[in-house]
C-alpha cells in the first residue's frame, strides 16, 4: 500500500501550499529530514512567489532593459529552458554489439592459435613445415577470395564511372592514395583496393595483359620477393637474440604480444588501410625474438613467415571479409574460437582428442557468455550517461566545402 | 555604508582585454560611489609593486611566477602571506575575484574565507561539461564556489552555465551585465557638444543602392571567434551584393587562412585587412562602416557588439551563448552558426540599411541608456550590501526565500568544511583538506606575523559630499598626498 497514501499526501501538499506555502506539507513530514522538509517547503514558497511576481510582468531573459525583478531573481518557468541532456544518444543493440565484438574475439583468437603453433613447434610435437605450408595455403585461398571481391568492385566502379565520366574524366587523387599504398611492403600480397581509380598502381597501360591480370602479376612477385628475403634473412634472425636466456625471451613476447592485442586497430572502417603499425611492429618483433629458441634455420623462417601471414595479412582480409559478408564473418568467428580453444587445451594439457574437444566446447561457451555480458554490461552502464549541452557550449560552425 | 573591496585577477592592465577593463571601470565607479578599492594582481613584464590609477585606484602587482599567457602557476597556498598582508594592510572587508581561469582569483576566495573576509566572485566565461580540460576546470571551480557569498555573471546564459558548472543555489547568483563606456563609442555624425543635436536627430537619411555599404569585423582571429565562418562567408556576400565592402581588423592564427582567402577570390579592391587594432582605436574602425559582422562561435555576453550598436552600426551576430540578451532586435540581425544563415542574414541587413528601415542614427542613445558601469557599481553595490547584510537577507534573495539562506554564511570552520565536503567523493576531502591546511597556515601566520606588526597603509584622501557622491578633495591637497606618498615610498626604498 505505498502508492496511495503518497498520492494523498501529494494533494494534501498541494492544497496546504496553495493555502499558505509558508507551513510545511505532509509530503515534508512523510520524507522525515528536515533539509529536504525545508527544500520542499523553501521551493513552494518559491512557486508561490514566482506567480506573485508574474502578476507584476513577465520576467525576460534580456539584459538590455530594467526589468522588475532583483539581480540574483531566478525565474523557473525560464530559468535552464534550453537545456539538454543526451541529445544524441543512441542506444546500443545486444546483438549488434556482439557483431561487432567478434572483431575483438577474432583477434585475440589469431594470436592464441599462434601461441600454441609456436608452443607445438618448439616442443617439436608439429613439423613447422606443415604449419606454415597450411597457413601459406589458406593465404592463397583468402587471396583468391579477394581477387574475385576486387573484380567483383572494379566492375561496379567501372559502371559508375561510365555514368560519371562526362563531368570528371581525371581523378588524380585517388593514384596518389594508391601508389602511397603500394609503396608499403606488407600490403603487397594482397594489394588494397584502389576505389574507383580506373588505372590502379603499377599497371602500364601499354601492356597487352589486362589491368587486372598484371596486378596479379604484381603481387605474386612481390610475394617472392617476401618469400626469398625472408629465407636470406633466417640465419641472422636466429642468432639475433640467442645469447639471451630464456626467461627474457618469454616475458618479452608475452609483452610484445599483450601490446599486439592492445594497439590493434579494432576501427570499423571498411577500407584497406593497414592496421596501427605499433601493433604489427610488435607482433612481428615477438615472432622475431621467439624464433632465437628454434632450433634450425628451417624452423625461423617457417615462423616468421608464419607470423607474417597471421599478424599482417590475415587482418587485412577479416577486415575485408567483415564489410562483405556478414555470415562470413561469424563463420570465420566459429572457426577461430573453436580452433583456438581446442590448441590452448590441447596445449596445456598435453595433448590428446578428449582434451581438445573439451577446450572447443568449453572455450566456445566462455567466449560466448564473455561477449554477452560485456555487451549486456555496456548497455546498463548507459543509463549513466549524462551529457549536458545549452546555449554555452560552443557552437559547430556549418561551412559548405566549395571546391573551384 | 562604504566599503573596503580589493579585486583579485590575473588579468589586469597593461594586458589588454574586457575583463581588465571590466574591473578597472567598476573599481572606478565603486569608487566614485565613496567605497575604497584597490586591485591586486599579479606582476608583469616591467611592473611590479604598488601603482595608483586614476581616481586613486590603487593596484598591487604582487610578484608571482606566470606559466601560461599571464596565468600564474597554481599553488594554492603560497599567494596566503602576501594576500594577508595586503589584506590587513588595507582593512579590506570584502574580496571580489574576477575570472574563472585566474588562479589568484580562487587562491585570494579560499584565503579570504578562512580569514573571515566576505567573498564575491563575477564569472565572464562560458565553459562546456564534455572535454577533460572542461572537468577539470569545473572541478576547480567548484572548490572555490563552495564557500563563496555571492556570485555574479555578466548574462543569463553565463548564470545558468556557472550555477550548473559549480552547483551553486541560482539565488545565490547574480547577473549583472557589462557595459560600455558610451562616450568613447560615438558615432562619426554625433556632435557630444551640441546637445540639441543630441536630442532631435534629423529623418533618416536611406542609402542609396549604389551607395557602397562597409561591413566591419572587428575579432581575435582565433576558431572560436567564428573565423571560419567569416571566411567562408565574405566572398559569397561580396558576389551577391556589388556596392559592399568588407573592413576586417584584429590578428590571430587564422589571419592566414583569411588572407589566403582574398588571393583565391581576387578580392584585395574589396577587402581592408588592418591586423591588430588597440582598444582606443576600435571606434575610429567601427564608424567606417555601417553592418557589424560578429560570427563568434561562444560568447559570455558580446561586449563588441554593444560598442558596435554604440557606435550606430547595425549587428549581424550568431546566435550563440549569451548574445541574444544583449540588444534589442531592432539593432541587430540574428542568424544560426552556419555559412548559408549568415550570408542570408547579412543579406537582409543590407536591404534594411538600403531601404532606409533601420535608425543607426538612434544606436548610440539608446545604448547609453541601457549600459553604464554607474548603473553596473550600483548593482554591485547592492550585491555587497546583501553579502555583508546590510540588506535583510528577506529584500537581498526575495521574499521569504531567506529562510534557507541565512543573510551572511557562516564563517566557522565546521561549516566550511561542511560545504566542502559536499563536493565529490574523492574531491571533497581533498578539499577539506586544502581548507584545513589553509586555516593552520592562517594560525601560524597570526603567531609569526602578528597583525600588530602590519602598518595599516592611509588612504586615498576624499570628502564625502551630499547624496552619497564623493569628490576628491581640491587639487592641491591631492597633489600634496601625492608628493606625500612618494616621499614615504622613496624612503621606504632606501
Amino acid at each position: 500500500m505505498p502508492t496511495s497514501p503518497t498520492r494523498v499526501d501529494a494533494h494534501a501538499a498541494a492544497s496546504s501550499s496553495a493555502l499558505d506555502p509558508n507551513l510545511l506539507a505532509p509530503r515534508d513530514a512523510l520524507y522525515g529530514s528536515a533539509v529536504s522538509a525545508a527544500w520542499g517547503a523553501r521551493k513552494r514558497r518559491e512557486r508561490a512567489r514566482s506567480s506573485d511576481r508574474r502578476r507584476k510582468g513577465q520576467f525576460k531573459k534580456l539584459l538590455w532593459f530594467k526589468q522588475p525583478f532583483p539581480d540574483n531573481y531566478t525565474d523557473e518557468r525560464t530559468f535552464l529552458d534550453h537545456l539538454q541532456r543526451n541529445p544524441r544518444l543512441q542506444p546500443y543493440e545486444f546483438w549488434s554489439l556482439m557483431t561487432d565484438a567478434t572483431v575483438i574475439v577474432q583477434h585475440v583468437a589469431s594470436v592464441a592459435i599462434f601461441c600454441c603453433c609456436f608452443v607445438a613447434i618448439y616442443l617439436e610435437r608439429v613439423s613447422p613445415i606443415s604449419v606454415v605450408s597450411w597457413a601459406s595455403f589458406g593465404t592463397f585461398l583468402a587471396w583468391v577470395l579477394w581477387d574475385y571481391w576486387m573484380v567483383q568492385e572494379e566492375a561496379r566502379a567501372t559502371s559508375s564511372l561510365t555514368g560519371k565520366s562526362q563531368e570528371k574524366p581525371k581523378q588524380p587523387n585517388d593514384n596518389i592514395a594508391g601508389s602511397d599504398e603500394a609503396e608499403d611492403p606488407s600490403a603487397g600480397k594482397e594489394q588494397p583496393t584502389i576505389g574507383n581509380s580506373p588505372y590502379p598502381p603499377n599497371v602500364d597501360p601499354v601492356s597487352s595483359l589486362s589491368p587486372r591480370n598484371q596486378q596479379r602479376l604484381a603481387t605474386a612477385r612481390s610475394a617472392l620477393l617476401i618469400y626469398a628475403a625472408l629465407l636470406g634473412l633466417s640465419p641472422i634472425l636466429k642468432s639475433l637474440t640467442k645469447s639471451t636466456t630464456s626467461d627474457s625471451i618469454w616475458a618479452m613476447s608475452s609483452w610484445l604480444l599483450f601490446t599486439n592485442v592492445a594497439f590493434f586497430d579494432y576501427g570499423s572502417g571498411s577500407g584497406a588501410h593497414l592496421p596501427a603499425s605499433i601493433s604489427t611492429n610488435s607482433a612481428l618483433m615477438a615472432s622475431t625474438v621467439l624464433a632465437s629458441r628454434l632450433p634450425s634455420t628451417t624452423h625461423v623462417f617457417s615462423l616468421t613467415l608464419f607470423s607474417i601471414e597471421v599478424f599482417g595479412l590475415f587482418p587485412l582480409f577479416r577486415r575485408q571479409l567483415r564489410a562483405k559478408s556478414r555470415n562470413g564473418n561469424i563463420a570465420l568467428t566459429v572457426a577461430l574460437v573453436t580452433t583456438a580453444a581446442g590448441a590452448v587445451f590441447a596445449t596445456l594439457t598435453g595433448g590428446g582428442r578428449g582434451a581438445w574437444i573439451a577446450g572447443v566446447i568449453l572455450g566456445s561457451i566462455v567466449t560466448f557468455f564473455a561477449m554477452g555480458i560485456c555487451s549486456w554490461w555496456l548497455i546498463g552502464l548507459q543509463k549513466y550517461k549524462n551529457e549536458i549541452y545549452g546555449p554555452w557550449d560552443p557552437a559547430r560552425p556549418i561551412i559548405r566545402r566549395h571546391w573551384d | 555604508m562604504p566599503y573596503n573591496i580589493a579585486m583579485v585577477s590575473d588579468n589586469f592592465y597593461p594586458q589588454p582585454g574586457g575583463v581588465e577593463s571590466h574591473i578597472y571601470q567598476l573599481s572606478s565607479k565603486l569608487i566614485n560611489r565613496g567605497h575604497k578599492v584597490i586591485v591586486i594582481t599579479h606582476a608583469f613584464k616591467g611592473r611590479k609593486g604598488v601603482r595608483y590609477l586614476t581616481n586613486g585606484l590603487k593596484v598591487y602587482y604582487v610578484p608571482f611566477w606566470t606559466v601560461y599567457r599571464e596565468t600564474t602557476f597554481p599553488t594554492v597556498f603560497s599567494f596566503f602571506p602576501i594576500f594577508r598582508n595586503i589584506v590587513i594592510r588595507e582593512q579590506i572587508e570584502i574580496v571580489h575575484g574576477h575570472a574563472s581561469l585566474s588562479n589568484l582569483c580562487n587562491e585570494a576566495i579560499l584565503h579570504a574565507r578562512t580569514m573571515g573576509l566576505y567573498t564575491v566572485f563575477t564569472d565572464h566565461s562560458l565553459f562546456g561539461f564534455a572535454d577533460a580540460g572542461s572537468i577539470l576546470t569545473n572541478k576547480l571551480l567548484k572548490f572555490t564556489l563552495s564557500d563563496v557569498d555571492h556570485v555574479i555573471c555578466v548574462s543569463h546564459t553565463c548564470k545558468e552555465n556557472c550555477v550548473l558548472r559549480a552547483s551553486l543555489d541560482p539565488l545565490m547568483v547574480s547577473v549583472i551585465p557589462n557595459a560600455v563606456v558610451a562616450e568613447n563609442f560615438r558615432p562619426l555624425s554625433h556632435h557630444s557638444s551640441d546637445p540639441r543635436r543630441n536630442n532631435v536627430p534629423g529623418p533618416p537619411q536611406p542609402l542609396g543602392p549604389d551607395d557602397t555599404i562597409t561591413i566591419v569585423a572587428i575579432m581575435r582571429l582565433f576558431y572560436n571567434k567564428g573565423v571560419d565562418l567569416l571566411i567562408a562567408a565574405i566572398p559569397r556576400v561580396l558576389a551577391s551584393h556589388p556596392n559592399v565592402r568588407f573592413i576586417v581588423a584584429g590578428t590571430g592564427p587564422k589571419a592566414i587562412d583569411l588572407e589566403q582567402m582574398i588571393e583565391t577570390n581576387v578580392l584585395q579592391d574589396r577587402i581592408l585587412l588592418l591586423g591588430a587594432v588597440r582598444h582606443e582605436e576600435v571606434r575610429d574602425v567601427m564608424v567606417q562602416g555601417h553592418i557589424f559582422l560578429n560570427p563568434s562561435l561562444t560568447e559570455a555576453f558580446g561586449t563588441v557588439i554593444v560598442e558596435a550598436a554604440s557606435c550606430g552600426l547595425y549587428v549581424v551576430c550568431t546566435r550563440v551563448g549569451g548574445v541574444p540578451e544583449v540588444l534589442p532586435n531592432h539593432m541587430t540581425e540574428f542568424a544560426a552558426p552556419e555559412e548559408d544563415d549568415i550570408v542570408a542574414a547579412t543579406g537582409r541587413a543590407i536591404a534594411k540599411l538600403r531601404e532606409g528601415k533601420v535608425r543607426t542614427d538612434l544606436f548610440h542613445g539608446q545604448v547609453k541608456q541601457m549600459y553604464s558601469w554607474t548603473d553596473v557599481a550600483g548593482r554591485t553595490e547592492r550585491v555587497y550590501d546583501g553579502v555583508v547584510g546590510a540588506v535583510g537577507s528577506e529584500d537581498f534573495y526575495g521574499g521569504d526565500a531567506a529562510h534557507g539562506h541565512p543573510g551572511v554564511r557562516s564563517f566557522a570552520l565546521i561549516d566550511r568544511l561542511k560545504r566542502y565536503y559536499g563536493c565529490g567523493i574523492w574531491a571533497g576531502k581533498l578539499f577539506c583538506l586544502c581548507a584545513v591546511v589553509d586555516y593552520l597556515l592562517f594560525i601560524i601566520l597570526e603567531i609569526f606575523a602578528p597583525r600588530s606588526r602590519i602598518d595599516i597603509c592611509r588612504n586615498w584622501p576624499k570628502k564625502v559630499l551630499g547624496r552619497g557622491e564623493v569628490k576628491t578633495t581640491d587639487m592641491a591637497e591631492e597633489a600634496e598626498a601625492i608628493l606625500r606618498k612618494r616621499d614615504m615610498r622613496r624612503r621606504g626604498s632606501e
